[in-house]
């Protein structure tokens, strides 16, 4: 441990923002995870990746507090965390987007930033003007651009509503942001803003966990990659280590080449 | 989300035309705008039927006094209960057993009224019948997660039954134990300077009041994405069930109020009082815009629907229309503003 923590960024912790160790999760009998470890560092973009039913939502959903792990300890910061409901990791700093499933469409945008936390004057009256101004100038500071500041959220493209999903943890102050299939539904253009988007998040100080079936996406982005296959651990390599053929090997057979 | 969700990009309506000057792009966008807003609609249609009934009506007795008066008296029993109802369905929810919950409160306030208990006492006490019926409604709907048209249409008959075994469906008079003129008489049923109702105040106010509360507190905001995407509100740390149980309480209470007006008014309880209003409250939220599906709908709108369901009721029997045929007219005019609702929403932004 001494040495881990020389190398890290200078915080009280170990090393990493999260460490997620030996991580089971059954439902009823059947096994969705076996001891599952996964880590994000400081500032790091991860992506986890794998096919369907390789055990990647589960393990998210277990970090942000829908599901409980069957056994396993979860580290924020060093320290052990216990998330039992999604109200524990936001108080950690843990925000997940979820594709589509973040947003009220009929709903102007300061009020989906501000859902559930909206900024109050007296007996819960909401300071409109403080929402707007707050929300747009954090959509600003991701960088995206929005013509009809009035408008709800179907007014919007698919990149933009996962921009304003963004600005939301962005304004929170996040330090650990899991994006769940953000560029599943989206045109190249809208894709590509969405990383855009994870990279501003980066350079802010949030680490993101990015993921995705897209491996091109992933790889263009995420600096490591975390392999699931059949609720197992398969891989966790750097980028310099891999590429898209050898990720998409893994994916495909879900197991290592023999060596 | 369907891929039906991802509605043409309704944002080409608003890019002005270059050619035309600022101030006309605004006015253009304002139009615009104010069309989009489901509530100019009902706006439109309300402004309309005055002007037909005024008209029309024999004599032009729409706009004489004892016509608004009789209006103004009798418009509250139904609006007030559907601003709660209209409030509920923005959150995602019906209520059916309004129907139940009217007469019931009114049952136990005349029946307290008989044991001779303090009238403030009867009041709060009445009252609680109207939150005990919300919470069971609330509490049945949230545990179960089952349709809640289905499951209040249950609570409606079972209460009903329970209602008529208890009163033998037989009216009981008031003026054995409360004389005219009484405090409670004076707050709910008076008129003031004998000429205006005080109901028509109550349920003023009560819009103000719920307008207040839906548009622009926190708790307002809750109810808005509750309906309109529950998932996304609970991932955010909202407890939607208990906005949904609140919401439902809060349809209570409207009930035990307008139960004690009516009881009041006609000096009786009598067991079909709210008969029919469970589905007039739903047209009139219906016609004033609010969304079948939750999440979009506005007091105004429920405020000016259910006057204008009422007002074509009324228009029409003093156009000397039969009067048990108005139904049919009522029901193409919620049809009319269902499928506007749904087409209108395909431009809006707001």
């Amino acid at each position: 441990m001494a040495d881990v923590r020389s190398v890290s960024t200078g915080k009280p912790d170990d090393g990493y923002l999260v460490r997620m160790v030996g991580i089971d999760k059954y439902f009823g009998r059947v096994c969705a995870l076996k001891g599952v470890d996964f880590r994000v560092k400081f500032n790091e973009i991860v992506s986890l990746v794998g096919d369907n039913g390789a055990g990647k939502s589960t393990l998210i959903k277990i970090l942000s507090g829908f599901y409980t792990a069957d056994r396993g300890e979860i580290y924020f910061e060093g320290k052990k965390a216990h998330i039992g409901t999604p109200r524990d990791a936001k108080a950690l700093g843990i925000e997940t987007v979820y594709q589509e499933q973040a947003l009220a469409p009929h709903v102007s945008i300061p009020r989906n930033v501000f859902m559930g936390r909206e900024i109050t004057k007296v007996l819960g009256i909401m300071d409109g003007r403080r929402m707007h101004a707050e929300s747009m100038r954090t959509i600003e500071r991701l960088g995206l651009q929005i013509k009809d500041t009035g408008a709800v959220v179907e007014a919007l493209s698919g990149g933009q509503r996962q921009g304003v999903a963004i600005a939301r943890v962005l304004y929170f102050k996040a330090k650990l942001v899991i994006l769940d299939e953000p560029t599943i539904a989206l045109s190249v253009k809208e894709s590509q803003q969405v990383m855009a988007f994870m990279k501003q998040l980066r350079s802010e100080g949030i680490s993101v966990v990015f993921i995705t079936h897209n491996l091109f996406h992933a790889f263009q982005i995420a600096e490591r990659f975390v392999v699931l296959a059949r609720g197992e651990l398969l891989a966790d390599v750097d980028r310099k280590d891999s590429s898209v053929e050898h990720l998409s090997q893994l994916v495909i057979s879900g197991h290592h080449e023999e060596k | 989300m369907p891929a039906g969700f991802r509605l043409p990009e309704p944002s080409r309506f608003f890019i002005p035309h270059p050619e035309i000057e600022g101030s006309a792009v605004a006015r253009q966008r304002l139009i615009v705008r104010l069309l989009a807003y489901k509530v100019s609609f009902t706006l439109l249609v309300f402004i309309a039927l005055l002007v037909i009934f005024q008209v029309f009506t024999p004599n032009h007795t729409f706009f004489q006094r004892p016509n608004l008066f009789a209006l103004a008296r009798l418009a509250p029993d139904l609006g007030i209960v559907a601003l709660g109802v209209g409030i509920l369905m923005i959150c995602g929810e019906f209520d059916l057993s309004i129907a139940s919950t009217i007469p019931m409160s009114s049952f136990v306030f005349v029946k307290l009224l008989g044991t001779g208990v303090p009238l403030g006492l009867n009041l709060v006490v009445t009252l609680c019948v109207g939150v005990i019926m919300g919470l069971g409604n609330g509490l049945l709907v949230t545990r179960t997660r089952l349709p809640s048209f289905i499951l209040t249409l249950g609570t409606m008959l079972f209460w009903k039954g329970l209602l008529y075994a208890a009163s033998r469906m037989m009216p009981i008079g008031i003026r054995s134990w409360l004389p005219a003129g009484s405090w409670l008489e004076n707050m709910f049923v008076g008129i003031i300077g004998g000429v205006f109702p005080i109901q028509a105040i109550w349920f003023v106010g009560f819009a103000v009041l719920l307008a207040v509360m839906l548009h622009f507190t926190k708790f307002g905001n809750w109810i808005f994405v509750t309906g309109d995407n529950e998932t996304a509100a609970r991932a955010m740390g909202i407890n939607t069930n208990l906005v949904k149980i609140i919401s439902y309480v809060g349809v209570g209470v409207l009930c035990a109020v307008v139960g004690m007006m009516q009881c009041l008014r006609i000096e009786s309880f009598t067991a079909n009082q709210g008969v029919g209003f469970e589905l007039k409250a739903i047209a009139s939220a219906v016609v004033g815009g609010t969304s079948l599906m939750g999440g979009m709908g506005s007091v105004l709108g429920i405020f000016l629907g259910t006057l204008t369901i009422q007002m074509i009721e009324n228009g029409m029997i003093l156009l000397g229309l039969p009067a048990f045929g108005i139904g049919a007219f009522i029901g193409a005019v919620v049809i009319l503003f269902a499928v506007l609702n749904k087409y209108i929403s395909r431009f809006s932004t707001r």
